[in-house]
């Protein structure tokens, strides 16, 4: 509750300020103007942020997201990093998403910390009980990156205590593999991640997982065209960590969250979504809250080579 | 490095192209389509627990403009690849094998499956559907 209430106070400082007026008046616009876009290309996506289900960008579409987290840091400044990501599907069984991320720490700096370049494809060509998913990706990024997208080996909030102007210095290039296994059942959606990443600079295999439900508020759609019915919002939950390395599989010593989620799911292809996030070991950032806004643009693929 | 991720990037490109290749268009001798035909037997006598329901169909229209009328059109008519839901490869199915195909989808040909949105809003698609013929 502390920190929920130090970030609310940071925020407020920093929305106060004259640039932050402008940036704030922008995404206010940005979010009433969503309302009003014609209604198109609702994605069946769920709205996790480290978990990912088995459901693919429909071919054609691109998603664009913006999101930010924000993480209370013991040892250095709290932080904020938002990060974008582009998300295409390029065939029905197929979605490759581009990631851009950054971060502000608070008292230290704001930078640029890297790429990510992500792949999912799904083997199964119907839906079963369990539905596997690989995904491939892979990172160019610096040991500054806080987005935190995944936990993985033995990270821990020291990690995100270095100054940036060290931390910005060590870049990794870094694959990251999952296999992802999800299902459907009554309008929830139950997923679960194993994720083993591996710094391509001689360091060992870590491995971590992430779990995530969710269900809409009601299943059945109403008639008419609405935005703020039952219909329109997801809650779930997420929990994610690290289970050490190739050499020392385990949970001590590991870091693992717990973090309930909201998101406001429009017809016209619009999402906004909430998470805050708790931390459940000593070596966990103590809170996060994570936030966000995606919008799918119906086809995109279609529309790019009519162009041509 | 660079080598292998153009090569894998060319790779993945040249199966997408050879899936989407498939053709959907060809049907069973009830004149189904043949990826719709490709349901369970079982399928068949699946209920539409909202048929008749004007609500249900409204909601199934209004379900319809969100996620299909990109691909298969306003009028439901199809274009390019996406077929044309007032055929009668399509209204020739019954609502279980609909339903079914909903779920499923035809990934080689395009199609994606559509288990994401709640399966009594699938049900209202279906119902909408069948009001097309």
């Amino acid at each position: 509750m502390r920190s929920f209430c130090r970030f609310l106070r940071k925020a407020f400082s920093a929305a106060i300020s004259p640039r932050s007026r402008v940036s704030s008046l922008w995404l206010l616009l940005l979010a009433v103007g969503a309302l009003w876009i014609s209604p198109r290309a609702a994605a069946q996506e769920t709205p996790y942020f480290v978990a990912y289900s088995h459901h693919l960008e429909e071919p054609g579409n691109l998603e664009v997201e913006t999101y930010s987290i924000y993480g209370t840091q013991k040892g250095a400044g709290d932080f904020v990093a938002p990060w974008t990501e582009l998300e295409y599907g390029v065939t029905a069984w197929w979605t490759t998403e581009f990631y851009i991320d950054s971060q502000t720490t608070f008292g230290d700096s704001t930078i640029f910390t890297g790429t990510r370049w992500e792949n999912r494809f799904r083997p199964l060509m119907r839906e079963h009980w369990i539905n596997p998913v690989l995904y491939v990706e892979f990172e160019n990024t610096t040991d500054a990156d806080k987005t935190l997208k995944e936990v993985v080996g033995f990270d821990s909030q020291e990690d995100s205590a270095v100054p940036n102007s060290e931390a910005n210095r060590s870049h990794t290039h870094e694959l990251e593999t999952k296999l992802i296994l999800s299902s459907d059942y009554k309008g929830w959606n139950f997923s679960e991640n194993f994720i083993g990443e591996k710094n391509l600079g001689h360091e060992p295999w870590e491995f971590g997982y992430a779990l995530g439900m969710d269900r809409p508020l009601r299943l059945a759609a109403t008639p008419q065209p609405c935005n703020f019915c039952r219909e329109n919002f997801i809650l779930g939950a997420e929990m994610y960590g690290g289970l050490g390395t190739v050499k020392a599989f385990t949970l001590s010593g590991t870091s693992h969250y717990v973090a309930p989620i909201a998101a406001w799911q429009l017809p016209n292809g619009v999402t906004f979504s909430i998470s805050p996030g708790f931390g459940l070991t000593d070596t966990s950032h103590r809170f996060l809250l994570r936030w966000g806004m995606s919008y799918e643009i119906g086809g995109f693929g279609r529309k790019l080579r009519s162009l041509f | 490095m660079r080598r292998l991720v153009i090569c894998s990037a060319l790779l993945f490109a040249s199966l997408a192209a050879a899936a989407s290749a498939s053709h959907i268009h060809t049907s069973d001798d009830r004149g189904v389509l043949a990826p719709i035909a490709k349901a369970p037997v079982r399928t068949r006598n699946w209920k539409n627990p909202f048929e008749g329901q004007p609500d249900a169909t409204a909601a199934g229209e209004k379900l319809f403009r969100q996620h299909c009328a990109e691909c298969h059109g306003d009028d439901a008519r199809g274009r390019g690849r996406a077929a044309n839901l007032r055929s009668a490869g399509v209204q020739g199915a019954t609502p279980g094998e609909l339903a079914w195909f909903l779920r499923n989808g035809n990934l080689p040909a395009g199609m994606p499956p559509w288990a994401g949105i709640p399966e009594q809003r699938r049900w209202q698609i279906i119902a909408y559907l069948k009001t097309l013929h």
